[in-house]
């Protein structure tokens, strides 16, 4: 089913009302995801935004709570506020991120509110690839540039309108008022079916580096990996799937708040224990952890390999560290036998 | 160019033969269209890597401290500016050190040709010419049109300091004004000024790739790490990010060899040069300095005279 | 000496400025000052330093960011220093931090700096009184550096 864009602009501008509702907008040549107030501000083809929208689920510091003291009493207040969210213009490699997401945040043993509560109040519009980057890998990644993984609804653009499915049904109850539906054309049809089919060019095998990761953590090719890392956090900062943070408590007398910021493990500080002691003061464990994290531990903790194949590592690296690089160099390095 | 490239893997090669150094940190093709990455060759077999172009953007000095043993490195002139604030400022021995000078003609802003072409899918260079097959167009540029904002009014191409030079010199044009981009900012008014950085420094993600891409921010703790005193509470908005770029602006007085890494670093655009540029317009005003030209300078925030300018006192 | 009439009681605006005094000389004329009843001004809020060459220019920023309104910084005259070149250096220091802060737009008059001997009780409170009156025209901190929710934001 299609509907026209036009249409669809004005059902979005109907549901600005109810829902805070995020979608891509370019400022300054970046596109971002960003709070809007009409479908006119949305931004059409582009490729992917700058940062992923993870920060609207995982904020990159947000207050948990705060207290005060006024003579022996302490009020403690939970500062999480939560609205009703669209999260539009998802890409497939953002949407599957999500649900990696959830499996850290929102799973049987352990459900963080702050994600969470989010997360039930958010609905995911996604949209396929019309077009895919040389630095996109997602067809390695169990997706595709078209996969509705991840999506309540999801959208194909045709140009002067968009395909519409219904993938869950909290997409279904958000779409229960759209009444302007139309049949495909058999041109538009076949158009869905290449955008549908489309791979993405850049491939990396990832069938056995898991069991690979096993054997590997002394190897030596962990000793040359790393060596033009800057040990910054561009890389953790753009991934839609890292996920580590810290938490600290900012108080100025009697009052403070308790604040959870995003860290990465790529900063040499990040494991470094109150004793003094830091079990990974070295960039060589570093990297070997951002390896064995992404593609043997998420594995065998959660079942997935942590990374979409968005790319957004590569570009944003300073010292074009490339996974897909790694990856290779995982597979091709040879297993010493003892 | 590719006589310089030719040379660079002959002296390579021979210090590597003959055990001179234990690595050469060059440059090598990066996995992206217009990219170069830093490389360390061990062995004399992967000279051939080695590249030389105006790809060639990092400053490869921030890698020295680091890397153990006996080094060579190929220093372009803000590199081998670097490399001598470094060792004034004893960080690194200079025996240690075998610097491959080579003269630069500038580097490459990828983020002007993506701005125009998207997404670059592919490109080449030949002699003065860019072409680059991006995701929205194609389109050929001469290599001025793109050069790095750094690199248009750089006053320093040729190394500074080396233990061998490869290929010519570079002549640098007379700069009728110094620091003119400096003085842009300057006869904005003060709203205009604010309004710029508040927007500038919104766009920052403190992922510190700024920070650690300099080869003169070498300080094991950094100001942002420290916990007590607490610099920075971790709160990305634009005030502490203001308060992270102005102090190590600070930190970099009399230091900062202008060659341009941070800016071309930072994954989100944002234009950290502004304040260097700024601190060292009044380091060359002021005190008539100019970092990592020779060794006998010391730096500037270490020496003082007696008639320095106090025009910023109290007029009580 | 007379009393020193600031208009901060007439706007309800009472500046809070963080005065850094080196411990030599403009702590010891802050002292007299007081000893010798020289009014000025209850605006500011004092930190003894060793010397003005230890001035951090992180602490001018922090300042700033918790919500100082202004900040002055006063050391020994030059060629006075109680350290022989603490000051020197810390001339130089001075001199790029209050032009950087102007290029990024903080007020002007905001953050002052000044050599205050330790026989000049008289002109620390002239003093006092000259950057407090310019701290109060300019109005509360809600310049470039100041933390809207001390810590804690979720933009």
């Amino acid at each position: 089913m299609k509907i026209s864009k036009e249409k669809f602009g004005q059902a979005f501008d109907a549901l600005v009302a109810e829902y805070q509702i995020i979608a891509p907008v370019i400022t300054d040549g970046d596109v971002n995801y960003k709070a809007v107030k009409s479908f006119s501000e949305v931004k059409q083809n582009y490729l992917n935004s700058k940062l992923p929208p993870k920060s609207f689920l995982f904020p990159q510091h947000e207050k948990l709570l705060s207290y005060k003291k006024e003579g022996k009493d302490v009020t403690v207040k939970n500062e999480l506020k939560v609205e009703k969210t669209i999260l539009f213009g998802i890409r497939p490699c953002d949407a599957k991120s999500m649900l990696l997401l959830d499996k850290v945040f929102k799973n049987d043993e352990y459900r963080d509110p702050y994600y969470y509560e989010r997360r039930d109040n958010s609905i995911i519009i996604g949209i396929a690839c019309n077009k895919i980057a040389p630095t996109c890998f997602c067809s390695s990644m169990g997706i595709s540039p078209a996969s509705s993984k991840g999506s309540d609804i999801f959208l194909v653009d045709l140009g002067n309108s968009y395909h519409v499915e219904i993938i869950t049904e909290k997409g279904k109850a958000l779409t229960a008022g759209l009444q302007e539906l139309a049949e495909l054309t058999a041109e538009e049809q076949a158009l869905v079916n290449t955008i549908k089919s489309a791979e993405t060019p850049s491939k990396v095998d990832v069938s056995t580096i898991t069991a690979k990761l096993d054997k590997m953590f002394d190897h030596p090719y962990w000793d040359t990996l790393h060596e033009k890392c800057l040990s910054c956090n561009a890389c953790s900062f753009s991934c839609p799937t890292c996920h580590c943070f810290d938490i600290s408590e900012e108080v100025h007398k009697n009052e403070g708040s308790r604040v959870r910021t995003w860290d990465g493990c790529m900063a040499p500080l990040f494991t470094l224990h109150g004793s003094g002691h830091n079990p990974r003061d070295k960039k060589k464990a570093r990297w070997r952890q951002r390896m064995l994290h992404k593609f043997n531990y998420f594995v065998h903790n959660n079942g997935d390999i942590a990374c979409v194949g968005c790319g957004r590592c590569i570009k944003s690296c300073p010292v074009n560290m490339d996974i897909r690089q790694a990856i290779d160099g995982v597979n091709k390095a040879e297993l010493v036998v003892d | 160019m590719n006589s310089i490239i030719d040379d660079i893997r002959k002296t390579a090669r021979q210090l590597l033969t003959e055990g001179k150094v234990d690595v050469v940190i060059g440059y090598e093709k990066g996995s992206l269209p217009l990219k170069a990455t830093p490389c360390f060759v061990r062995s004399p077999q992967d000279v051939d890597k080695l590249i030389w172009d105006q790809t060639c953007e990092n400053n490869l000095a921030a890698f020295v401290a680091k890397t153990l043993g006996k080094k060579a490195i190929i220093a372009k002139g803000c590199d081998s500016r670097a490399l001598m604030v470094l060792i004034q400022e004893n960080q690194v021995v200079r025996d240690d050190l075998y610097i491959i000078g080579v003269s630069c003609q500038g580097v490459i802003d990828q983020r002007k040709i993506e701005a125009e072409t998207g997404e670059i899918i592919g490109a080449s260079i030949t002699d003065e010419k860019i072409s680059v097959q991006g995701m929205e167009c194609d389109k050929e540029y001469s290599f001025t049109d793109v050069k790095d904002v750094t690199c248009q009014t750089c006053r320093y191409p040729n190394p500074v300091l080396e233990d061998v030079h490869i290929g010519g010199s570079i002549e640098v044009p007379e700069q009728a004004t110094l620091f003119a981009d400096v003085i842009d900012m300057e006869n904005k008014s003060d709203n205009e000024r604010k309004a710029y950085f508040k927007e500038q420094m919104s766009k920052c993600i403190r992922c510190y790739a700024c920070r650690n891409v300099c080869p003169l921010c070498y300080c094991q703790e950094c100001f942002v790490d420290c916990n007590s005193p607490k610099w920075l509470t971790g709160g990305v908005d634009s005030a502490e990010n203001l308060l992270f770029q102005t102090g190590r602006a600070l930190h970099l007085a009399g230091r900062c060899v202008e060659c341009g890494a941070c800016s071309r670093a930072c994954p989100q655009g944002v234009d950290i040069r502004a304040l260097s540029r700024k601190v060292n317009k009044d380091v060359k005003e002021m005190y008539n300095h100019e970092s990592g030209l020779t060794e006998e300078v010391k730096p500037a925030l270490n020496v003082y005279s007696t008639d320095d300018p106090e025009a910023f006192l109290v007029k009580e | 000496m007379g009393e020193c009439q600031v208009n901060t009681e007439t706007k309800g605006f009472q500046p809070k400025i963080v005065a850094f005094l080196c411990n030599w000389c403009s702590y010891a004329g802050a002292d007299l000052a007081g000893v010798g009843r020289f009014q000025y001004p209850a605006t500011i809020r004092t930190i003894r330093v060793p010397c003005s060459g230890r001035i951090n220019p992180l602490y001018i920023l922090k300042a700033m960011a918790n919500g100082a309104d202004g900040v002055l910084i006063s050391g020994c005259h030059p060629g006075d220093c109680h350290y022989m070149s603490g000051n020197y250096v810390a001339r130089r220091k001075f001199a790029l931090i209050d032009s950087l802060l102007k290029h990024v737009g903080l007020e002007e008059g905001r953050v002052s700096f000044s050599w205050v001997s330790a026989a000049e009780g008289v002109r620390f409170a002239e003093v006092v009184k000259g950057v407090t009156e310019r701290v109060t025209a300019l109005g509360p901190n809600n310049g470039v550096f100041k933390v809207e929710d001390g810590g804690g934001t979720n933009e």
